[in-house]
């Protein structure tokens, strides 16, 4: 009994520390300047208004959020596709050189992103895609190592057993990974599209590297760009944060059936 | 890398034999065709074009200048880099020990039968999802040293907090301590997936047998999460090196250096002192010392993996 408490306790403490500084944000994303300076953080301002959401989404914030979800949209179908394949080819098929390329795919997710970005830079330039919807995309739309890197852990975890029954019937390995594989691989599936739909949503480097025109800005490119032009308004600063954050919120909770069911599935064999 | 490990304790002939139809390896590089044009194109070349501009003197305005080994001879005896790397290490230890140990603690927690599990396990993942950008605006607000959330909690039970940010000897735990609050949950979904993969038999049997739970979580639950602690351990330690974002909103490399992870200097030796090739031969060495800790954990974790469930 002690020991169910404990764990209560445990969980309830960490449940608290998850969400609270999302808490500062939706109290402060409320407040008027006013509010902010009289009240602590983290008590709500009386009465809640509903200006500051208001004054972001009346200017450029749509369309803003308009181009992250076209890109977060694109990057993922892309991620998908060809990460699925990659992934299932490195966990499942023989060929010569497998193991040096897994090892140079791996390799590249030890190159700091931070200086890729300026050899990167210079390519797009050659190729004039800076500023282009094309510059954006094309170096995440392939599939990332790390994608293809979780995606061939789960390949490996299913039994082998299943392949070989599909291939003695005939199947060739595309056959084999659309219709016996990824149907076992859908909760999978639904963490990879996670990981990507929230790192694209979320990415920030390249697309401030890359992109200079509102045609082409992103959300957190502009958020930044307000932390620049507001200063210590926290309470715009807050609706703008609340505004980027509410949509992955929205998705996590959609998917997040599908991460259980990736659990549960996994605890079957 | 678990694959080759794996295959390497079959016998070669016999994972020739199995299954395997002639030609049917072109199959293969048609289905890693398109993801190794990404890689090739954008994570490959700009490696090469890197490690040929630590071979060159580059200052934004001027003509790349040709100037051999000098750029690492600069390196050998640049103290400032030195103490980032000291910096990298600490920021590595303070979070992945830290980090997983919790992960893994919160996994087993939520493993159970307990009202709302689905729920907590939700709550827990929520942290992950914050942009570093937003995300390092309110943790600062929550470190301010007067009206922070937590230095007023601390004043609540009596004691007088530090000056988080602004002081050298906690600024660095602080970043760490961010980068925990957003990674643990995470972590924690990998390992709740492993130990669901561990079929209750072994800890029947294991019981059947007189182990104690500590036993069992030794003999059963840790060996048996070898590909899981393998994949996590891989993948947060090349993220910690390479940590950026919440360094540079949070502490901009300060106070006094404190928090100048190396990947910050590159970025500022590149950026603010635009010197390329400079900046160029710092990557080569941060990405040396990634490769040298994988390399390390592979075999670590190679040795270990007694079981094929890689």
């Amino acid at each position: 009994m002690t020991k169910r408490i404990l764990v209560y306790a445990a969980l309830a403490a960490g449940a608290f520390l998850s969400v609270f500084p999302y808490l500062l944000v939706v109290l402060t994303a409320v407040k008027t300047q006013a509010q902010l300076s009289s009240t602590p953080p983290w008590l709500p301002g009386w009465p809640p208004t509903t200006d500051n959401l208001a004054k972001m989404l009346g200017g450029d914030f749509p369309r803003y959020l308009l181009n992250t979800a076209v890109m977060t949209a694109l990057l993922t179908a892309g991620q998908l596709v060809f990460t699925t394949f990659a992934a299932y080819a490195f966990a499942r098929l023989r060929f010569t050189g497998r193991d040096v390329l897994f090892w140079l795919y791996v390799a590249t997710m030890m190159v700091p992103s931070a200086v890729t970005m300026i050899p990167l830079f210079l390519i797009m330039r050659e190729l004039d895609l800076v500023n282009t919807w094309y510059g954006l995309l094309a170096p995440y739309i392939l599939g990332t190592p790390y994608g293809i890197f979780l995606m061939r852990q789960f390949f490996k975890s299913l039994p082998a057993g299943l392949e070989e029954a599909a291939r003695i019937d005939g199947a060739g390995p595309m056959t084999i990974l659309l219709r016996v594989l990824l149907p076992l691989c859908r909760p999978a599936l639904g963490t990879l599209v996670i990981i990507t739909v929230i790192s694209s949503w979320n990415s920030f480097l390249w697309p401030l590297i890359i992109t200079s025109g509102d045609d082409t800005r992103v959300i957190t490119v502009a958020i930044a760009t307000l932390k620049d032009g507001i200063g210590v308004d926290y309470h715009l600063m807050m609706a703008g944060s609340l505004i980027a954050l509410a949509p992955m919120v929205a998705v996590f909770i959609f998917f997040q059936k599908h991460i259980v069911r990736s659990v549960v599935l996994t605890g079957l064999k | 890398m678990t694959g080759r490990t794996a295959a390497a304790r079959l016998p070669l002939r016999a994972v020739r034999g199995r299954g395997r139809r002639p030609g049917s390896g072109w199959h293969a590089y048609l289905f890693i065709a398109p993801s190794l044009l990404g890689v090739v194109a954008f994570l490959l070349l700009p490696m090469v074009i890197v490690l040929v501009l630590s071979l060159f003197d580059w200052e934004l305005l001027s003509a790349p200048e040709f100037a051999g080994l000098d750029n690492y001879r600069r390196l050998a005896a640049d103290g400032e880099t030195w103490h980032s790397l000291v910096v990298t290490a600490g920021y590595v230890l303070l979070c992945i020990p830290l980090q997983t140990v919790l992960a893994l603690a919160l996994a087993m927690l939520l493993n159970q039968r307990i009202k709302g599990v689905r729920f907590y396990r939700s709550l827990f993942v929520i942290p992950w999802m914050a942009t570093p950008i937003v995300l390092a605006l309110i943790w600062n607000w929550i470190f301010d040293p007067r009206d922070g959330a937590i230095n007023s909690a601390l004043a609540l039970v009596g004691i007088t907090g530090p000056d988080w940010l602004s002081d050298p000897a906690w600024a660095l735990p602080a970043v760490a301590l961010v980068s925990v609050w957003q990674h643990t949950g995470y972590n924690m979904l990998f390992f709740l997936a492993g130990l669901q993969g561990i079929p209750q038999e072994l800890y029947d049997a294991a019981a059947t047998d007189g182990a104690t739970s500590a036993q069992r979580f030794w003999r059963v639950t840790l060996p048996l999460l070898n590909p899981t602690m393998f994949f996590v351990t891989v993948t947060n330690l090349i993220g910690a090196f390479q940590v950026f974002d919440t360094v540079y909103a949070m502490t901009n490399g300060g106070p006094s250096r404190s928090t100048e992870v190396l990947n910050f200097r590159i970025f500022e030796t590149a950026f603010k002192e635009f010197d390329f090739g400079y900046a160029a031969t710092l990557s080569t060495l941060l990405f040396a010392v990634i490769f040298l800790v994988t390399v390390a954990q592979v075999r670590f974790f190679g040795k270990r993996t007694t079981y094929d469930l890689s």
